[in-house]
């Protein structure tokens, strides 16, 4: 049995946000809620927000919403039914119990409860239902969150749980990482005790919002809004609730209930509504485009500053947590509480502290689960800081001695167990992950911005690894490197992949903004034409090229994907053309590409300009797609390009798309495109002149629009005669040339490496 | 001499363009209903028809070919009835009772079809290929000029504030409104799709909702889309004949024709082109301006109404009776015939002798036609 329909019962926050991304995975869902037409405007809502819980506008329309007083009857047919209401177990076994009426046998129910144990859920229910019966717990944003908390009672059918757990891993797209059956499982749990003593610590030490949030951010791999900015993002009033079921759940002596702690500032804000960005303000407000922050103290705002301390320019974590100034003590403190107390914990909230790690890496974004921070800092320093402080060491710390969490076998990522020997970090069948590969190969070809790794099965994998994985001179050369190789018959077949957080922000415009500094023309136009020649290269190469990319995709990053003969994407990936951010127009064949794309797009209406008018407006713009979908829509990616939900399952995915498309394979001809040359550059100026009056064009955007348009409808053509890819391409460095020679585009440029943002002159 | 009678008048319901009610129904398929409604209602032998004269502002694609015959086809009118597009942007169904009342006049036929379609959902706004002449671009910009950026023009040259334009709208939409609730809409309407109502109409209109919204040409201008005709789907008809058919064929004809006329202007205020057109077609008549009962003053624009009102000293309480073009909305190649036939059926309802129906049209003309209570 599969899932092919799945039902969601309670349409707040995480429900909503499940069902929808149920929906962005093209399965149909039906979403109930208890307040009549709440589910229906809990669609609305989705809609309309950002970060969109929605992939794009197709899978809304999969969404079935209903009342659950009425409409109980829509759950007949789903495989699934995930329960995410109130968390009030009594609430929750009366659902259930109205649920056994109408699902149909072998479907299977799940809570996303955080908080109530599976064993106080099942209670006093049909044995039928205790075995059809576990507990799936999602991350807040659903979509955007890649854990997934799966817990099983003793009576659980385990076909149950193996069937949702595939559903969540290769449907959704997340990891599922099992859970024992306690307090707020793993990642709650853990990130709850962090969060204790991150705000604890700060009163206790006397630290500002913004140097406690540098530490927990930066050093320690969590995300840059430490722990005063995550609770404005969370909702301040969740702590008390948490707090409590906590206290009602763990025994009295658990180290998390000791620490709790109620602040009279915090229970002001919430008393007075400043629960955060959902409220009138929290730890940190705008004011006028002003950002402020509270004073702990009192509660009173002021101006954010930048913390000024010595200890949060270390790099190293140990050094910080050593260091005497209060960013140091606080840093000491709080490591000690959190690498304690999940090091106390296993393996009675999980079997293993892969699975720990892996919980708080992708449900809280950390960077480093609690077991790899101890290995930065050494487990050794943990023990001997945990013995001065005069607290108990866990078992599991004992145990490992000088040994490091993780080792490297044999090429082999290997965790300690809880029984003293280390095993292999299990992965997924059918996961093939980069980072294994590396581990236990050396490059093909190596140089300091790119790598071409041997993937097996006779496919090469092309890595970037420059800083951003911005593309340089480097990467350009091994993209013509690989290809020579491949012409060779060292593999028939390349992916063009990356494990970095961004697939590739694009050129490495310091090196353009240096090289026009120093008038040196020529070396910018052969940089140009050789990423010209390199993307040619690509899909002009004897094999197939298959990109694979999540994160951004941006300006140089996007063109190298538009030339692969196929594309299987992450679902979160962010393509767009955004050179005119910088001043400059896409150069390395993104113009040509769209032009083409558009105009052998089916439905788009005959005739010379809706290609040109459709590039112009999205490349003009800087549109960006905001998943793999909507790329598909935007033409970014063609509509025989995969997505895939599981990041994991990317690189397998692209290696199984190259190796069916090797037999038979013939790159793309080049092609002739139709181009209206001078009067669709009138058009398109009337089109930059409204915009300007409207305000939204600036003067320097009109001069990149012009070259953009000159590029675009093909110069001095017309549209009786053929306008060749080669002379777009010609078109497109003659533009991007005098655009870099204008004071305009080097303001941008400049403006954007300084400060990450355009410039709009 | 013969005269020329507007002897029925049916349209479409209006809705807007892209999100409507309308959008997913082709022009053709819009005209055609109202072309089989108007042969129905009066009861004629298609047979005796001239020809369809079918206005439309961006005869291309759904709307391209020679849309007027091929409506003819779908409307099953007999082969023998001919059919030709006509094009004078948003003035071009008007023009089909001009180019009808004049071949009636010298004899070339007794009866027309006079219409007007335009499917801005489905065909855009200037067309699916733009492709101005580049040198006349350069040269005279403003013959290419944006329809928004006239309207601030006239509202600046005319002085015609953000808080008249509004005030203006909301009259538009309340009237709108309550002849819609009266029920003195639903006579004209032909059932398009199973849509039965106006879709633009917005009762509960109001100046505090429209001061609220940002400009929509020019970031420091007055226009907004509150005050501007919304883009919209519909199609109108009109059975032009000579007061001698309709006589033979026992119809009731709502007004005669008693005078047309076009004139140019400046481009870059075209919403000015009722002045010229209207007066020369009340010269032509040898009546006022204060003569006039009944106005149909094509609301492009709040600022372009206004100020041609003033200009030709018309009074707002003889203007768009049942609401203009800002709140039904304005179907491009549609209008002329629906404020036509609008102008008759209200000379007949309300009494008075006189009607005006005038619009001002995009590159900077306008169109007027005079009409006579019978």
């Amino acid at each position: 049995m599969s899932i092919r329909k799945v039902g969601v019962i309670g349409a707040g926050v995480m429900g909503a946000g499940i069902a929808a991304q149920v929906a962005n995975a093209g399965v149909p869902v039906v979403l109930l809620d208890i307040v009549v037409g709440g589910a229906a405007k809990a669609v609305e809502r989705m809609l309309r927000a950002d970060p969109a819980p929605f992939m794009g506008k197709a899978p809304a329309r999969l969404v079935t919403t209903g009342d659950l007083g009425t409409d109980l009857a829509l759950l007949a047919d789903c495989d699934w039914i995930c329960e995410a209401i109130i968390e009030r177990p009594d609430a929750k076994r009366a659902l259930y119990a109205q649920l056994e009426a109408v699902r149909k046998p072998g479907s299977v129910v799940s809570s996303n409860t955080s908080t109530i144990p599976l064993a106080a859920l099942t209670e006093g229910l049909a044995e039928g239902f205790a075995t059809d019966f576990m507990v799936t717990h999602f991350f807040n944003p659903p979509r955007y969150m890649r854990l997934l908390e799966v817990v099983q009672g003793p009576r659980t059918r385990a076909d149950a749980v193996a069937m949702v757990s595939a559903f969540g891993d290769r449907v959704l797209g997340k990891t599922v990482v099992r859970c024992k059956d306690t307090p707020g499982f793993i990642a709650n749990r853990i990130g709850g005790m962090w969060m204790q003593s991150a705000i604890n610590n700060a009163f206790d030490l006397g630290l500002t919002v913004e140097e406690a949030d540098a530490v927990n951010g930066r050093p320690m791999g969590i995300p840059k809004t430490g722990v005063f900015g995550l609770m404005d993002l969370v909702g301040i009033d969740l702590g008390p609730h948490v707090a409590a079921s906590m206290k009602a759940t763990l025994p009295a002596d658990d180290a998390y209930v000791q620490g709790l702690r109620e602040h009279a500032v915090i229970t002001t804000m919430i008393a007075e509504g400043r629960t955060g960005r959902k409220g009138k303000g929290g730890f940190y407000v705008r004011v006028k485009g002003q950002k402020l922050a509270m004073n702990l103290a009192d509660g009173s705002y002021r101006e954010s500053v930048k913390p000024m301390l010595e200890s949060l320019a270390l790099r190293n974590l140990r050094e910080l947590a050593e260091h005497p100034d209060r960013a140091g003590r606080y840093a000491h403190a709080v490591l000690l509480d959190m690498m304690g107390y999940a090091a106390s914990l296993v393996p009675e909230i999980a079997d293993t502290i892969a699975d720990v790690d892996a919980a708080m890496r992708l449900g809280y974004a950390w960077k480093y689960g609690p077991f790899e921070l101890i290995d930065r800092v050494g487990a050794p320093w943990l023990v001997a800081a945990l013995r001065a402080a005069g607290r108990p060491v866990p078992k599991l710390l004992e145990q490992i001695g000088p040994r490091s969490f993780y080792r490297v076998q044999d090429g082999v990522l290997e965790f300690f167990g809880t029984d003293g020997t280390y095993h292999a970090v299990p992965r997924a069948e059918g996961v093939l992950l980069l980072g294994d590969i590396k581990r236990r190969s050396t490059p093909l070809l190596k140089n300091s911005s790119a790598s071409l790794w041997d993937i097996g099965d006779g496919v090469a994998c092309l890595e970037f690894h420059s800083k951003m994985n911005a593309l340089d001179p480097d990467i350009l050369g091994l993209i013509g490197k690989a290809v020579a190789m491949g012409r060779k018959g060292a593999f028939k077949a390349l992916v063009i992949h990356n494990e970095g957080e961004q697939f590739s922000v694009g050129a490495n415009i310091g090196l353009a903004l240096f090289a026009a500094n120093i008038a040196a023309w020529g070396e910018i136009e052969s940089m140009i034409e050789g990423g010209q020649k390199a993307m040619r290269a690509l899909r002009e190469a004897p094999f197939p090229v298959v990109g694979a990319p999540s994160g951004m995709a941006l300006g140089g990053g996007c063109e190298v994907l538009l030339h692969c003969d196929a594309v299987e994407a992450y679902a979160e990936t962010y393509i767009g053309l955004v050179e005119v951010g910088v001043g400059l127009i896409p150069g390395w064949g993104g113009c040509t590409t769209m032009l083409r794309r558009w105009a052998e797009a089916p439905r788009m209406p005959k005739g010379p300009m809706p290609p040109v008018a459709k590039a112009f407006e999205m490349i003009s713009t800087a549109q960006v797609a905001k998943s793999a979908t909507e790329a598909k829509e935007m033409m970014l990616f063609r509509s025989t390009d995969g997505v895939v939900m599981n990041r994991d399952r990317l690189l397998a995915a692209a290696k199984a798309r190259a190796l069916a498309m090797v037999e038979g394979y013939a790159p793309q001809a080049r092609a002739s495109l139709r181009l209206p040359g001078a009067t669709g550059r009138a058009a398109l100026s009337m089109a930059v002149q409204a915009q300007v009056a409207m305000g939204r064009a600036t003067p320097h955007d009109v001069v990149v629009c012009d070259a953009l348009a000159n590029t675009l409808t093909g110069g001095d053509t017309d549209f009786i005669v053929e306008t060749t890819e080669d002379q777009v391409l010609a078109l497109e460095r003659q533009g991007f040339m005098a655009l870099l020679k204008t004071k305009g585009t080097l303001a941008r440029v400049e403006h954007m490496l300084e400060t990450g943002r355009p410039l709009r002159n | 001499m013969t005269d020329v009678v507007i002897a029925a008048y049916r349209r479409t319901p209006f809705h807007f363009a892209g999100k409507g009610a309308l959008a997913k129904v082709r022009g053709d398929e819009m005209a055609a209903a109202v072309v089989r409604a108007l042969v129905a209602d009066t009861g004629i032998d298609p047979a005796t028809l001239e020809d369809v004269v079918m206005g439309c502002a961006f005869p291309e694609g759904e709307q391209g070919l020679n849309v007027a015959k091929l409506v003819a086809f779908m409307a099953g009118l007999p082969e023998s009835v001919a059919g030709v597009t006509v094009n004078r942007f948003c003035g071009s169904s008007m023009q089909s009772v001009h180019q009808a009342a004049g071949a009636i006049r010298m004899g070339a036929g007794e009866a027309f079809i006079c219409a007007g379609m335009e499917s801005m959902s489905r065909v855009p706004m200037m067309g699916f290929n733009p492709m101005p002449n580049p040198g006349l671009a350069k040269s005279f910009p403003q013959a290419y000029i944006s329809m928004g950026e006239t309207a601030e023009n006239v509202a600046m040259r005319h002085q015609i504030s953000r808080a008249e334009q509004e005030a203006f709208s909301v009259r538009s939409h309340h009237k709108a409104a309550a002849a819609q609730a009266a029920g003195k809409l639903a006579a004209e309407i032909v059932a398009v799709a199973g849509v039965e109502q106006d879709g633009c109409i917005r009762a509960d209109s109001s100046a505090e909702a429209l001061a609220g919204l940002k400009p929509a040409f020019r970031a420091d201008g007055t226009v907004t889309a509150g005050t501007s005709s919304p883009l919209t789907d519909g199609a109108t008809g009109l059975l032009v004949c000579s007061a001698e058919y309709a006589r033979r064929h026992g119809l009731k004809p709502l007004a005669k024709v008693l005078s047309i006329a076009v004139a140019g202007c400046a481009p870059e205020v075209m919403g000015m082109g009722p002045v010229g057109a209207s007066r020369k077609a009340l010269a032509r008549a040898g009546i006022q301006a204060g003569d006039v009962a009944v106005v149909e003053l094509n609301e492009a624009f709040a600022s372009q109404a206004l100020a041609c009102m003033r200009e030709l000293g018309i009074d707002e309480n003889r203007v768009n009776k049942d609401g203009g073009a800002i709140a039904l909305g304005h179907p491009l190649g549609a209008t002329g015939a629906r404020i036509v036939g609008k102008a008759a059926q209200l000379l007949q309802r309300d009494g008075g002798r006189y009607a005006l129906a005038t619009q001002c049209i995009g590159g900077g003309q306008g169109i007027a036609t005079l009409l006579e209570a019978l």
